[in-house]
C-alpha cells in the first residue's frame, strides 16, 4: 500500500512538474529549443531576423516561472496536440492571447502604451459596438471586425447582438466589453525582420537623417489571410476630388492608416472612412499632424503656423474645429474659400 | 512528500517535458523528409518558374503542400512518398544524379517521363502547385502574397464603406 502510494505521489508529481520542465527546457534553448517542434520553426526564424530578437521567448510568451496556470495548461495542450499529430494549418495567437500581449508590450514601451491607451486608437469593443448613433444607421458587419477586431476568432454575430438597427445591444463573449478592440498587434507584427532596435537618443527624434521615421515592426494584420502585411507592401490609394488627382503625401506609413480609414470604392476624398487632408492642408501626411499612438493634434498646428499662414490669422481663432469641434470647416478638409466666401483675395489664389 | 521522491519526480518532469522535443530531424517539416521537401520544391519550381516574377520556390508552394498532406491532404501521403522516390529514381537511372542536382533541362525530361508514367502524382503535384502559388497565404503558399502582387490585385484592398452616420465626425456634402 505505501508502495503505491508513492508511485501515485511520484506520478502526481512528475504530472504537476512537466509543464514547468519542459518550459526550463525551451527557456535556457535561446528560442533554437521551441523550434525543435516543427510547426514552430517558421515563427523563430521570423523572431530570430526580427527587430526584437534581443528579447527572449519566455519575457513575452512566459517562462517557467509564469505563475499563470492556464499558460502551463496551453503548453501542455499544444504539446499533446503536437505529439498526435493535430497541427494547426498555422501558429497564431487567440483572440484571447493577442489581449494578454499588450502587457510585456507595456512593460518595455511605456510611454508610448500610456499614449495609445490615451488615445482613441485603445478604444473598447463596446465603445466601438455599442454606439446608438452609429448602429442605428448604419448596419453591423463582419467587416467591422477587418479594423475592430481583427484578431477575434468569430463573425460580428458572435460580438454583438442583435446584429440590427433596432437594438439594444451587447456584447455577446464574456469579458470582451472593454478589452481594446485595436491592440498593439493590430498594426505591429513583433517578429516582423528589421534591424535589431536600440533605445533612440535625441537624434532619432528630431529631424534629420538620423530621424527614425517607421518601426520594422509597422505592418497591418489582415484578418481575411491571417496574414502580417508590411507598410512597403500595403497599397496606397490614389485619390481624387472630383476628377482632379489629390495630392498626395508619399509617407508610406499612410498605407496603415488607409486599411481602416479607406475611401469608398469610388476614390473619392473624403468619402466612406477617409479623412485625407485637402484644401489648405493638401498633400500633408497623416502623421504630420496626428501623433502616433495618442493621436494628438493640436500640439501639431504650432509646427507650420502661424508660420506658414498665408492669410496672416491666428489659427486658432479660425472657425475650424481647432476652435470648435462643431464647425463646419474641419480640419482635413478647411479651404480658403470657406472663410473667403465674397471670394479669395487676388494674390492669395494660387493656395485655393 | 520526501525530498527524494520530491527530485525523483522533479528529475522525471523535466525529462518527460525534454521528451516532447522531437530533436528537429525533420528540419522544420511535416511531413517531408529535408530530402524530399528539396525535392518537391525543385518539382515546383520547374512547374512554376521564376521568370521576370517569382516562381513556386518564392511563393513557398512545398510549406503549402508539407503543411496541407498533415491535414486536408493526408490521403495522398503515399502518393507523394512515391512518386517522389519514382521521380528520385527516375533522375538517378537516366543521368545518375538526385533529381535537385540535375539541370533544369534535365528536369523538365524527368518530369515529362513522369506525366505519363506517374500521372496520379504528376496531376496531383500540378494542381497542388497551382494551388499553392495563387491560393490564400493563410493556408501555406503564396509567401508575402507573391502571386497576387504579379496579377496587381492590392492586398489588402482599400475598401471604405459609405455610412449614413458618423457619430462625432463631419464628413463634406
Amino acid at each position: 500500500m505505501k508502495k503505491l502510494v508513492l508511485v501515485l505521489g511520484l506520478l502526481a508529481a512528475a504530472v504537476l512538474l512537466m509543464a514547468p520542465g519542459a518550459t526550463l527546457y525551451y527557456e535556457t534553448g535561446g528560442g533554437r529549443r521551441c523550434a525543435s517542434c516543427h510547426e514552430m520553426q517558421p515563427v523563430y526564424d521570423l523572431w530570430s531576423s526580427s527587430s526584437h530578437r534581443g528579447v527572449s521567448c519566455g519575457k513575452c510568451h512566459g517562462d517557467a516561472f509564469t505563475l499563470d496556470a492556464s499558460f502551463h495548461r496551453n503548453n501542455a495542450a499544444r504539446a499533446y496536440s503536437h505529439l498526435r499529430h493535430e497541427l494547426p494549418e498555422q501558429i497564431r495567437f487567440s483572440h484571447q492571447y493577442v489581449q494578454a500581449m499588450t502587457g510585456p508590450c507595456q512593460n518595455c514601451h511605456r510611454q508610448e502604451f500610456a499614449s495609445w491607451q490615451a488615445g482613441p486608437h485603445s478604444a473598447t469593443y463596446a465603445r466601438i459596438f455599442l454606439d446608438k448613433k452609429h448602429n442605428t444607421g448604419n448596419m453591423l458587419m463582419d467587416d467591422c471586425l477587418r479594423c475592430h477586431g481583427a484578431y477575434f476568432e468569430r463573425g460580428i454575430a458572435g460580438l454583438v447582438a442583435p446584429v440590427d438597427r433596432a437594438g439594444p445591444w451587447r456584447i455577446v463573449p464574456q469579458g470582451v466589453a472593454n478589452m481594446p478592440s485595436m491592440p498593439c498587434l493590430t498594426c505591429h507584427q513583433m517578429h516582423r525582420e528589421g534591424p535589431q532596435l536600440h533605445k533612440a537618443g535625441v537624434e532619432g527624434r528630431v529631424a534629420g537623417p538620423s530621424q527614425e521615421i517607421a518601426r520594422p515592426s509597422l505592418a497591418f494584420f489582415d484578418r481575411r489571410t491571417q496574414q502580417y502585411v508590411p507598410i512597403q507592401d500595403l497599397p496606397m490609394p490614389a485619390l481624387l476630388d472630383g476628377p482632379r488627382p489629390l495630392k498626395m503625401s508619399a509617407d508610406r506609413r499612410q498605407a496603415l492608416c488607409y486599411q481602416c480609414h479607406a475611401p469608398a470604392a469610388a476614390m473619392q476624398v473624403g468619402s466612406g472612412d477617409d479623412r485625407t487632408g485637402m484644401g489648405v492642408h493638401e498633400g500633408i501626411s497623416c502623421l504630420a499632424c496626428h501623433a502616433q499612438h495618442g493621436q494628438q493634434t493640436r500640439a501639431s498646428c504650432a509646427n507650420c503656423h502661424p508660420k506658414m499662414s498665408n492669410c496672416g490669422l491666428d489659427v486658432e481663432k479660425m472657425d475650424t474645429t481647432f476652435q470648435s469641434a462643431g464647425s463646419k470647416h474641419n480640419i482635413h478638409w478647411v479651404k480658403c474659400g470657406d472663410c473667403h466666401t465674397r471670394g479669395v483675395p487676388r494674390k492669395k489664389e494660387k493656395t485655393v | 512528500m520526501r525530498r527524494r521522491t520530491f527530485v525523483a519526480a522533479g528529475i522525471s518532469a523535466v525529462a518527460a517535458g525534454t521528451s516532447i522535443s522531437c530533436g528537429g530531424n525533420q528540419a522544420g517539416w511535416r511531413f517531408f523528409t529535408a530530402e524530399e521537401a528539396r525535392a518537391v520544391d525543385a518539382i515546383c519550381e520547374q512547374i512554376i518558374p521564376a521568370g521576370p516574377h517569382p516562381g513556386a520556390h518564392d511563393a513557398r508552394v512545398v510549406n503549402y503542400i508539407d503543411i496541407q498532406l498533415t491535414r486536408h491532404f493526408r490521403k495522398h501521403q503515399e502518393t507523394y512518398r512515391r512518386g517522389i522516390a519514382g521521380v528520385e529514381a527516375a533522375g538517378r537511372k537516366k543521368f545518375g544524379r538526385r533529381f535537385v542536382e540535375l539541370s533544369p533541362e534535365q528536369q523538365v525530361e524527368i518530369l515529362s517521363d513522369a506525366e505519363e508514367k506517374s500521372k496520379a502524382f504528376f496531376e496531383l503535384i500540378l494542381a497542388h502547385t497551382r494551388q499553392g502559388f495563387y491560393g490564400d497565404p493563410r493556408h501555406g503558399g503564396n509567401h508575402n502574397m507573391v502571386s497576387w502582387k504579379m496579377l496587381g490585385l492590392p492586398s489588402p484592398p482599400i475598401r471604405g464603406r459609405e455610412r449614413s452616420v458618423w457619430p462625432g465626425f463631419f464628413c463634406p456634402a
